[in-house]
């Protein structure tokens, strides 16, 4: 897998770097403190084509490569990881359909997605399915050329405020896993609500929702793929998406040691600045080198998308599983640089910790990352799945 | 043999600017060391009075012309005059106005332009400058190359010159050689809209109480002004307050605003950051008040008080007061 | 068939901020900052139809094609870069007499500019420019037009604003009043990949490094620190009846009050 970010990754990184210091930076703290959805910066990504990165060109998209869609959020995540799930989840909730959907479907949807006038998310989770996907129990029901979808899903990031969920509910309940279908739903269809909004350790300025189906009425037209074939489609959609989340986390993990080293660099106790204590350096150093060996990883897992290797699902649970534990890690040792005033709301690393604790839980918990691992290590060196 | 100093002298509703009155005694002033005598360029309505300078240092006067049409339509006759007087030096002040006939000179007659300064004198016949550079960090000291033609343009910070005061004496006021305007004379004033309220000159201000972001609203400038009247100052603003139209554009001190020396400048409110710094670094003493003991200006003022300005002004401009037996 | 071209300045010196956070103008700065107004400025003026085309212009080392690749992506037809190893160290009569060449050739019917007030090699550029090339200035405008023939600024005075014109051709040069530059989308990125861009150097203009006097008129001889300041005195955790009294006692004591 070789790989080089070139001049042009780094003048996309300029751009929304300034972006996210002017405009998402100053931002990020009243948007913690609210836990209000900064619309507005939506708006701004929108206007910068920043909405329709993962998007074909014929939809209005910039289609960039992944590495450009990693360093993408990795930017904005810096400054704020809030406001970088608006870039990400619009992504994760069109995967789907990006994978498995039809050219009609995505001529349908995309070009709204890809301008930002439009919402996404993704609906998989259920309160009693969450690592264990198949114990869905939403059901899909044939009623004539549409089905009736009934059913709640929790947890859902942005559910509340998308236009257009992509939701996984069983065609088949005996089939266990092969009995799950995809659907796309358009969230201002009848039936469908949004009651309940989690009040979260981090990431508050984003809505994440419980959604209630109401025998809601999806048309055949907007079932993604054959029925039964749901579960493969989430995992599609899930080996790709956790991309972004290794790239948030490497953004938090940057954003932190940032604001880390300035402080160090300025404050001082016993007659000299922080910054030149060896017990600070040592910290620092660990810090910086475990988030740059994040974000290689993350870079080569993009490159493995890009390739569309056949071992991608291994190399992106393996950026996802780095940089969520570099992120938690690194964030931690901010706060601990900072001594005190990294417990206060005043200066931003709290924020970041709690912020990063997300990319440890989501989009497949960290121990569902390495159970994907193992398998791929263990089906390389020629072992056998254990009988059931 | 003496070399003049010619400075250029704008006139504004039938009398010089400060920063003409500022040149004219630093033209003098110079005038001694390069053996010669200070010459004003005058323009501007009013410019043919112009003989009124010989009271603060001008030897004799060029009208470049008396009318009110912007000041870069003066260039041909600014720069057939310095031809003729080939002075050692063109002394311009550091405005919009004199920016633009010192760069029309540069442009003309391909002379080397030094500036802003903040002192200028001249040493073993040659020019030589003081310019404060990299935010105020590093002082640095120019003069003309061996080669360079003889005359020099000098762009003046306001305030670098103290305006003589008490002087008397009146300056021969002769016209300019005869110089075709030329395509730099085309621009034309169509339209003049004076601001309603008289706007203080705050490059004229002994004393200046400047109001930025803290300030909070066009009301809240009512404290500052009353802090500004008590001390016998005029008000200014950083750009944030005059973006938030909270004070008029003229009030705004800063890179892209006015630069002030003031004996005295108190910033309230205002973060000092370095956009605002550099329109009023050289102020003689600076008094900050702000909420946020962070604040940069903490870090450049000479007193810096962490508190409310809504709670401290009032009580400050009632104690002044009180102090002066008001 | 009325077209404009602007004139970037190559970037200067970095910008230092007081507190920690990175500046993205000190780091980062591509293009002057001063000059990203007139960029807007001509953007708008595109957009509402009163020019037909925009260009850029820049003049300094190869690092200068990066700050029009980033006026190309924030909008604007073409860029062309002057670039000459006899340029370094120009100072503004140097600079000027290669813009005004570069110009003359081009033959915009505005050449725009930022607005410069840190030094003079900046600030007297507009005003060289339209001197070497016989065309008039409108200098410091808030806000350009063009009405027909006849281009125009707003331009504020001491008291008020007056509104100044002249027939194009002219040199204009704008303020940060113009309105708040726009960020390059990332189309206007991509974009600005394929816009043209041309590299002359000084021999292309028909000059040579003699006729630029060497690039320099001016030189430094001294550079020192400044005067010691004494630090700060602060004043804190006090009540403000107390604060008053030390604020009046410290200007009586300057004889301020």
């Amino acid at each position: 897998m070789t790989y080089r970010p070139t001049a042009d990754h780094d003048e996309l990184r300029a751009v929304v770097r300034e972006l996210a210091d002017e405009r998402i930076a100053p931002r990020a703290a009243e948007i913690d403190a609210t836990a209000e959805f900064p619309w507005d910066l939506k708006e701004l990504l929108a206007k910068q084509d920043l909405m329709g990165i993962c998007f074909p060109a014929r939809f209005g998209g910039t289609e960039l490569d992944n590495i450009s869609q990693a360093i993408v959020v990795e930017e904005i995540a810096r400054a704020d990881a809030t406001t970088s799930l608006i870039v990400l989840v619009q992504k994760l909730g069109a995967l789907p359909i990006i994978v498995s959907g039809t050219e009609e479907q995505r001529s349908r949807y995309f070009p709204r997605l890809a301008s930002g006038e439009w919402m996404a998310a993704f609906g998989l989770t259920e309160a009693s399915a969450g690592s264990d996907v198949a114990g869905i129990r939403m059901r899909a029901r044939r009623d004539g050329d549409a089905y009736l979808l009934t059913g709640s899903k929790r947890f859902i990031t942005h559910g509340s405020i998308a236009n257009l969920v992509t939701i996984f509910a069983m065609t088949d309940p005996a089939a266990g896993r092969k009995g799950l279908s995809a659907f796309i739903v358009e969230t201002d269809t009848p039936g469908f609500s949004a009651p309940r909004i989690e009040h979260k350790m981090g990431i508050r300025g984003s809505p994440t929702a419980e959604l209630h189906f109401d025998d809601v009425r999806v048309p055949v037209a907007n079932r993604i793929g054959e029925e039964g074939d749901g579960f493969a489609v989430a995992m599609a959609t899930l080996d790709r998406s956790r991309l972004s989340i290794a790239a948030q986390a490497v953004g938090i993990a940057q954003g932190a040691i940032d604001f880390a080293i300035g402080y160090a660099a300025q404050r001082e106790q016993f007659g000299e600045r922080i910054a030149d204590m060896e017990g600070i350096q040592f910290m620092l150093a660990d810090m910086a080198s475990g988030t740059e060996a994040a974000r290689q990883l993350t870079y080569a897992a993009a490159a493995a998308v890009d390739a569309d290797a056949p071992d991608l699902a291994y190399w992106t649970s393996s950026a996802k599983l780095v940089a969520g534990d570099t992120a938690m890690r690194v964030t931690t040792d901010a706060v601990q640089v900072l001594g005190g005033y990294g417990y206060v709301t005043e200066y931003p690393v709290e924020r970041m910790m709690r912020d990063a604790k997300i990319t440890q839980l989501y989009e497949g918990t960290q121990q569902v990352q390495r159970l994907i691992i193992a398998r791929q290590l263990l089906r390389r060196a020629g072992v056998s799945r254990p009988a059931k | 043999m003496g070399r003049e100093i010619a400075f250029l002298a704008e006139f504004v509703g039938g009398s010089p600017t400060h920063a003409a009155l500022e040149l004219a005694a630093g033209a003098a002033d110079l005038a001694t060391q390069s053996g010669g005598s200070a010459v004003a360029l005058a323009y501007g309505p009013g410019a043919k009075a112009a003989g009124s300078l010989g009271a603060a240092g001008a030897s004799r006067v060029v009208l470049l012309g008396d009318d009110p049409s912007p000041a870069i339509t003066h260039a041909a006759a600014a720069a057939a005059a310095a031809g003729e007087l080939e002075p050692l030096a063109v002394l311009a002040p550091a405005t919009p106005n004199g920016r633009d006939l010192a760069a029309a000179l540069v442009g003309l007659l391909g002379l080397p332009a030094f500036g802003p300064v903040r002192a200028v004198r001249i040493e073993e016949g040659r020019v030589r400058t003081e310019q404060a550079t990299l935010q105020g960090t590093v002082i640095t000291v120019s003069e003309p190359t061996e080669t360079a033609p003889a005359t020099s343009v000098v762009l003046v910070l306001p305030s670098t010159f103290t305006p003589r005061e008490g002087g008397s004496g009146s300056a021969a006021v002769a016209e300019a050689p005869k110089a075709e305007a030329g395509p730099l004379g085309k621009a034309k004033i169509v339209e003049s809209h004076p601001a309603e309220a008289a706007v203080a000159n705050l490059e004229e201000a002994h004393v200046i109480v400047a109001g930025g972001r803290g300030v909070g609203s066009a009301d809240g400038f009512a404290i500052l002004q009353e802090l500004a009247t008590a001390l016998g100052g005029a008000v200014g603003a950083s750009r944030a307050a005059a973006d938030a139209g909270w004070v008029p554009y003229q009030l705004q001190i800063g890179q892209t605003g006015k630069v002030v020396k003031p004996a005295l400048y108190v910033g309230c409110g205002i973060s000092g950051a370095i956009q605002h710094r550099v329109g009023m670094q050289t102020a003689e003493n600076v008094l900050a008040i702000n909420k946020d003991p962070d604040a940069p200006i903490g870090e450049f003022a000479d007193l810096f008080v962490v508190g409310d300005l809504f709670t401290i002004l009032p009580k400050l401009t009632a104690e002044i007061r009180r102090r002066k037996g008001l | 068939m009325v077209c404009l071209k602007q004139v970037p300045a190559t970037t200067s010196e970095k910008r230092y901020t007081a507190d920690l956070r990175l500046d993205r103008a000190a780091s980062e700065a591509v293009i002057n900052p001063l000059d990203e107004y007139a960029i807007e400025q001509a953007l708008r003026l595109q957009e509402s139809g009163a020019v037909e085309s925009v260009g850029y212009l820049s003049m300094g080392p190869d690092q200068a094609a990066e700050a029009l690749r980033r006026a190309l992506a924030m909008g604007g037809d073409d860029a062309t870069l002057v670039t000459d190893p006899g340029l370094g160290g120009a100072d503004a009569w140097a600079t000027a007499r290669v813009l005004a060449a570069a110009l003359d050739r081009i033959a915009p019917d505005i050449a725009l500019m930022g607005m410069a007030s840190d030094d003079a090699r900046g600030s007297l550029v507009p005003g060289a420019v339209a001197a070497l090339r016989g065309v008039p200035l409108l200098s410091y405008g808030s806000e350009l037009r063009v009405d027909g023939s006849v281009a125009r600024v707003r331009r504020l005075t001491a008291d008020g604003f007056d509104i100044v014109e002249a027939p194009m051709p002219v040199v204009a040069s704008v303020t940060d009043q113009v309105g708040e530059p726009r960020y390059a989308s990332l189309k206007g990125i991509m974009a600005a990949k394929r816009k043209p861009m041309e590299t002359w150097s000084l021999g292309d203009l028909g000059l040579s490094p003699d006729d630029l006097h060497g690039a320099a008129l001016t030189r430094v001889v001294e550079v020192r620190k400044p005067e010691a300041k004494p630090p700060t005195e602060r004043v804190e955790n006090v009540s403000a009846d107390e604060a008053v009294t030390r604020i009046a006692d410290w200007l009586a004591a300057r004889k301020l009050a």
